[in-house]
């Protein structure tokens, strides 16, 4: 395709998401649907092995108490009550204790931390200098001939989190592009302005202590990349993320 | 005269047993004719134990009120659920627009970054991801040995 040079310089961005670790909490409606829908089961349903054997051995403990002297029951064994094995099963639940749902990155909100927000996607924002502006952006490159424009997402990837990430980019297919022109002081004829298409990919390491992080990094959940991102930039961004 | 009866007895018992092999033979085709058998389904089945009476369960019954707060939370339920699809169908929409836009602006770029663009991805299926969980797994867990025995019935017709 040997056509006139186009005015327009080409840019590839990645997305970079940490997709959700644990669940999100339930909506006020969902948590009394549950209830409702645990109750409902409960009545429609019949006593299981277990019910039954706790409702014999609690007659025989009210038969035994109004009669003393019941030869019959008292063969002098000793058997686990269900009671006894309930309360056993109890005393090893109270002993567990898992992991925190929040965790301390969240309490010193540190947004450096991947383990920040576990509930949520993190994106990946890198400042990158445009121009002569320092700007917080999702990490691009230029796009150079030969390549297609997900290998330079791809490459935009490597160049701020190494070669050794891990991740899985979702197609071939740009997500979004973002369009501007440069200020009248740069513009020319061959060199309008630029367009950054967009790339979503998920993260798959999950460790990235080995990515030496070139530049400012943030990980940031798609309510705060309001906080960083210009507005014209943050709308085109919002469109392809899926909260 | 010593040879004459082992000859005898040889002869009656190939015929007994060619008698008997052909009986079996017919036995196995009247078999292999039948429909075979179906094989049945566990789970459709109730076991007799758990149709007894004394299973049922006694609980009160239900007073209007609770009805009445049953009913209009599943009304609540209903809308809570339409607005939810809906924000996901405008969200799909809003993704695939987006989509669209880049593509076109890429083929206004290069008709050949537009080719390789929308070629299809062969590479990501099948896709494979564990789904989130209530609590973060917890580092330096030990989880207690065991040993898990199969015990379902395997039918074969």
């Amino acid at each position: 395709s040997v056509a006139a040079r186009r005015p327009w310089r080409l840019f590839g961005a990645m997305c970079l998401l940490r997709l959700p670790r644990i669940t999100q909490p339930l909506e006020k409606e969902e948590e009394e649907m549950a209830a409702l829908m645990e109750q409902i089961e409960l009545e429609k349903s019949h006593y299981s092995d277990h019910e039954i054997r706790k409702l014999q051995e609690e007659e025989q403990l009210k038969r035994r108490k109004e009669n003393l002297y019941d030869e019959d029951e008292a063969r002098g064994k000793t058997v686990i009550m269900a009671q006894d094995l309930e309360e056993k099963w109890e005393q090893k639940f109270l002993q567990f204790k898992a992991a925190p749902r929040i965790t301390d990155a969240d309490k010193s909100n540190d947004r450096t931390s991947l383990n920040r927000k576990l509930d949520s996607n993190l994106m990946l924002l890198v400042k990158q200098k445009i121009g002569n502006q320092e700007l917080w952006l999702l990490p691009q490159v230029e796009w150079q001939p030969g390549e297609t424009l997900r290998s330079t997402a791809e490459r935009a990837m490597a160049t701020f989190l190494g070669d050794h990430i891990q991740a899985k980019v979702l197609g071939n297919a740009p997500y979004g592009i973002y369009k501007y022109k440069f200020p009248r002081a740069i513009r020319t004829e061959d060199n309008v302005g630029a367009k950054v298409f967009f790339f979503k990919a998920f993260l798959q390491s999950s460790d990235l202590s080995q990515a030496e992080l070139k530049a400012d990094y943030l990980w940031v959940t798609k309510k705060e990349l309001g906080d960083y991102l210009k507005s014209e930039y943050l709308k085109k961004v919002n469109r392809f993320l899926l909260d | 005269p010593c040879r004459a009866q082992p000859k005898k007895k040889k002869k009656v018992d190939v015929k007994k047993e060619q008698a008997q092999k052909e009986r079996m033979k017919k036995r196995i085709k009247k078999l292999e004719k039948a429909a075979p058998e179906l094989i049945p389904i566990e789970d459709f089945i109730t076991p007799l134990k758990y149709s007894e009476s004394n299973r049922v369960r006694s609980l009160p019954a239900l007073s209007p009120e609770e009805s009445e707060r049953r009913v209009l939370l599943l009304k609540k339920w209903c809308l809570f659920k339409q607005k939810q699809d809906e924000a996901e169908k405008k969200a799909i929409k809003a993704l695939v627009e987006s989509q669209q836009e880049a593509l076109k602006e890429l083929r206004l770029e290069s008709e050949e970054l537009y080719q390789a663009a929308i070629r299809r991805d062969e590479g990501l299926f099948p896709f494979e991801r564990d789904g989130p969980s209530y609590t973060p797994p917890l580092p330096g867990y030990d989880p207690p040995e065991g040993k898990c025995v199969d015990i379902t019935k395997v039918y074969t017709q």
